[in-house]
């Protein structure tokens, strides 16, 4: 006899089985480790970020003294911090844009049948994969004023009459971390875009093709629709990360010529280890992280989107 | 035809110009120091030496650096793979209060920046007497390796049928049983694809490495790298260039033999979410 | 899914039958212990099994997608439940070769799942099912992913095997026609609510409510909405077109609106009172699907002989067996107002077998 009964119980509460409640403890010890580590190593430090940034703190003796919201009250009069917001855009919009400009144009190039197209995919890849420190040392060597390849051809093709100081000088040195940012990160956007483009059904663009569409009109009709959303995400994820890059600035410029390449993430490194601030800056990387926020909340609400 | 060639000409120049900075870096590695220097440069070294990656093993710390860095990126990669591949198969298989929090939470710190975190990191760790040890890094880079491996796990659990996982409990397993005979080894590519991002994740980060550790015996590649540019009086660029080129090694070795695994966590990461 | 109680007999074929998203899936994973309901008890075998791991239920299941182990061999997929069970490697091997034999899958043993065809890899996990020998057979929609003709042939080899083990089978199907051919009785659910649970004859001469009639039987019942009153002590039914007297209308009938339901073969084309217009034929060979349109707007669909030819536009006489009529009360899930008819001898049929 097989019975399958589910009267409809006299009190409201779901009751668990001891099966599902058992299932529910192995999943909590599946994830407490997670839990234990995310606690101690992230939740824990962001919260006493925040506490910090309410103490003025000397780095070397790690002696604090509560000072309440005068940090930020100081941060927001502080001419540094609105040049360094004000560099911080100009750095992440101007790499964000050639990434997504040039990353498109590379995936379209790479969707197509090119020769070697593996070889050519690895050579547009690498970048991304090598470490910035790696980035950075290859670029000051090319950049280098005397002996520096790049110098050497400019000159040779009569573009420039003198060696041009890359790193050194206003706007070059802003210009030229843009531009090594935008090559470090811009496979990122041509993987990404190459993955969704190979996924667009033929049909669509065999229907383009019967309604007379050129190339151009194929582009701007089919593609770059289909692309829309995964670019939207693309965008998100790069504007977030090149918000918060300091790694590639910090070893190419230092932030200078003085504060001219200077964004938050290197004024926060700067306030804590060169002023010896602690508390400062505390309260620089938790107004970094409230400007990031915002990003970080349509970002996480898209893909929430697309999952649910 | 001929517009075929003329595009894949075209295609290949620009190719080429944006790999030219890492064929100038191995170049450069194997020119002898004079030749550098000499107008106008020659574009395949005239005279091939290994004289500058014999100096590096030899003569600098280039090899505690890499050793340092393995251990580092090793014991990374084990910590964070493991926990995540647990916590992973939790969030993605099983039902408890707080499941959809917690994956909310893990998608946050995945784009924290290290700035925020690393101040107060620096504050505990420095207190715990862990600092300028290979450790106090290990502990650092979880903070942004595990949410990453996390989340790169919990999508490639997701694209594991559940009736798989189903099929083996009717048979007979316990839950643990199932994932060890049935969703670990369907779970293998995407396990692998994450343990080398999180490899070269941990292979390539300076900022922790910068703040939390200084001295010689415990510095990885990274910051130990730098240090040679920092400390030597006069460049010798063929050295760092030979530094940067076996620095990235182990990427070459992914590239070569790995390379559909990385373009698999591609997928899998914040792209398609 | 709500107030589900279903007992099913030792040895019984029962379907599980409904459109997609009915709740049948569920019911039968609630059986394996995959899902759990909010309140109530299973009993398997007279045992409470609530509390139960599904391996430690005695019930096998064949999942709709299969879910073979992919990364395991045709073997040691048929093996694995013996193995978690903790059989001798001799019992394994000999059960194996059995159950292979039996379907045919010898030669296929060495392979993986990826290189094997969709008809091959229901048979391996049909073997999984099979070479434990279970109390209990849950099958999720197992032919849904083959092609008809493979269908039709694996249907008489599930109605052997179950003639043959004599095992307890339910089955989940939204094809009313494997339930109808291969079941002791069926269960019929929608909208996550049981609506009959009768053998395949009951459920088609006597359906317990509208959803019921209208969701068995291929072309599907004519429904009719119109309404019921009572003239003279006897009941009316009314509808656009269309008049007829509805005996054996059981006491709970009232005045109000109401649905019709006559079986396509419960109307005889060519001769009769009654004149429609064709509107459509569909021939199927050997007979004629015929929608005719009476009145305004009145349309029905009956059968009639495939040598018999109309025109679509031309108007026939027609007649309606209004003893062979259902009446059922308002709303999708109407229940039956009209007495069961005929319906003893064939209840007793049914338990005789």
């Amino acid at each position: 006899m097989t019975t399958l009964s589910q009267a409809s119980s006299v009190s409201m509460r779901a009751e668990q089985t001891r099966l599902e409640r058992r299932y529910a403890h192995l999943g909590l010890l599946l994830i407490a480790p997670t839990v234990l580590i995310f606690s101690a190593v992230i939740v824990y430090p962001l919260i006493s970020a925040i506490y910090m940034s309410l103490f003025s703190i000397f780095t070397p003796t790690l002696e604090g003294k509560w000072v309440g919201v005068d940090n930020y009250v100081q941060l927001l009069s502080a001419s540094e911090f609105w040049w360094s917001l004000l560099n911080n855009l100009i750095w992440t919009v101007g790499t964000l844009t050639l990434q997504i400009v040039f990353g498109i144009g590379m995936a379209l190039v790479l969707h197509q049948n090119i020769w070697f197209r593996s070889l050519a995919r690895s050579l547009i890849l690498f970048p991304y994969f090598i470490s910035t420190v790696v980035a950075v040392l290859v670029w000051k060597w090319l950049f280098n004023d005397l002996y520096g390849i790049l110098n050497h051809l400019m000159m040779s093709a009569g573009l420039i009459d003198m060696p041009i100081d890359y790193l050194g000088d206003m706007p070059n040195a802003m210009i030229s971390v843009i531009l090594v940012g935008a090559w470090k990160y811009f496979p990122f956007v041509v993987i990404a875009v190459l993955a969704r483009l190979q996924s667009i059904p033929d049909q669509l663009y065999e229907a383009a093709k019967i309604d007379g569409a050129g190339a151009v009109a194929r582009f701007f009709d089919v593609t770059l629709p289909q692309l829309r959303e995964v670019l939207v995400v693309i965008v998100m994820l790069r504007a977030i990360w090149d918000f918060k890059e300091f790694d590639l600035i910090f070893l190419l410029t230092g932030g200078g010529p003085i504060i001219s390449t200077q964004t938050l993430p290197l004024m926060v490194y700067k306030e804590a280890f060169a002023l010896n601030q602690l508390g400062m800056a505390s309260a620089y990387a938790v107004v970094m992280m409230a400007i990031m926020l915002f990003f970080m909340i349509v970002y996480i609400r898209k893909t929430r989107e697309k999952s649910a | 035809m001929m517009r075929r060639t003329v595009f894949n000409i075209c295609a290949w120049i620009v190719i080429l110009i944006v790999a030219f900075p890492l064929f100038w870096m191995v170049v450069t590695s194997l020119k002898p120091q004079s030749e550098l220097f000499s107008r106008p440069p020659t574009f395949l070294p005239a005279t091939l030496t290994l004289e500058h990656y014999a100096k590096l093993l030899w003569e600098t710390n280039f090899l505690s650096y890499f050793r340092n860095s393995i251990i580092l990126s090793v014991m990374t990669t084990v910590v964070v793979v493991g926990v995540a591949t647990l916590g992973a198969f939790s969030l993605v298989r099983f039902k408890f209060r707080g499941r959809e929090t917690l994956a909310f939470l893990v998608l946050f710190t995945y784009l924290l920046p290290s700035v925020v975190l690393i101040l107060p990191l620096y504050l505990m760790l420095v207190r715990l007497g862990l600092s300028n040890t290979i450790f106090s890094l290990v502990i650092a880079y979880t903070t942004f390796a595990l949410p990453y491996a996390l989340w790169l796990l919990r999508s490639f659990m997701a694209g594991i049928p559940e009736d798989i996982e189903s099929a083996a409990l009717v048979d007979g397993a316990s839950r643990m049983e199932a994932f060890r005979d049935v969703i670990l080894p369907q779970l293998l590519p995407g396990i692998i694809s994450t343990a080398l991002f999180t490899f070269i994740l941990s292979w390539n980060e300076y900022l922790y490495a910068l703040v939390l550790v200084n001295s010689d015996d415990t510095r990885p590649l990274t910051t130990g790298v730098m240090n040679m540019l920092i400390s030597s009086f006069n460049i010798e660029w063929s050295l760092l260039m030979a530094a940067s080129v076996m620095m990235s090694v182990p990427l070459i070795i992914a590239f070569a033999f790995l390379q559909s695994y990385l373009t698999r966590g591609f997928g899998a990461g914040g792209v398609k979410g | 899914m709500e107030n589900l109680n279903l007992s099913i007999r030792q040895g019984e074929f029962v379907s599980l039958l409904g459109p997609s998203g009915c709740g049948k899936t569920t019911t039968l994973r609630m059986l394996a212990g995959l899902e759990f309901p909010t309140s109530g008890e299973i009993l398997i075998g007279g045992r409470v099994v609530n509390d139960l791991p599904p391996g430690e239920r005695d019930i096998a299941m064949v999942f709709q997608s299969y879910a073979l182990y992919p990364h395991m061999t045709v073997e040691r997929n048929i093996a694995y439940p013996l193995k978690k069970r903790g059989a001798s490697k001799s019992e394994i091997v000999e059960k194996v070769s059995r159950v292979a034999e039996m379907l045919q899958l010898t030669p296929l043993l060495a392979r993986k799942p990826r290189e094997l065809s969709g008809g091959q890899q229901q048979r391996v996990a049909l073997g999984r099912a099979l070479v434990r020998d279970p109390k209990v057979f849950l099958l999720d929609e197992p032919l849904s992913n083959l092609d008809a003709k493979l269908r039709g042939y694996m249907r008489a080899e599930l109605i052997e095997l179950h003639a043959k083990l004599g095992r307890t089978m339910v089955y989940v199907t939204h094809d009313q026609l494997e339930a109808m051919t291969m079941s002791d009785r069926i269960a019929i659910m929608y909208g996550g609510v049981l609506q009959q649970f009768a053998p395949p004859q009951e459920v088609y001469r006597e359906p317990a409510n509208r959803f019921v009639a209208g969701f068995i039987g291929t072309p599907s019942m004519n429904l009719v909405d119109g309404t019921l009153r009572q003239d003279g002590g006897r009941w009316i039914f009314q509808a656009d077109g269309l008049e007829i007297f509805a005996d054996m209308l059981d006491d709970s009938a009232v005045s109000g609106p109401a649905c019709l339901g006559l079986r396509p073969e419960e109307i005889t084309l060519g001769s009769g009172p009654l004149a429609g217009v064709v509107q459509l034929v569909e021939q199927t060979g050997h007979e004629n699907i015929v929608v005719v349109r009476i009145g305004q707007s009145l349309r029905l669909t009956g059968r009639a002989s495939g040598n018999q030819v109309w025109r679509m536009g031309e108007t026939i006489p027609l007649s309606v067996n209004a003893e062979a009529a259902h009446y059922f009360a308002d709303g999708p899930t109407g229940r039956r107002l009209n007495a069961p008819r005929r319906a003893t001898s064939f209840r007793n049929l049914q338990s005789v077998l």
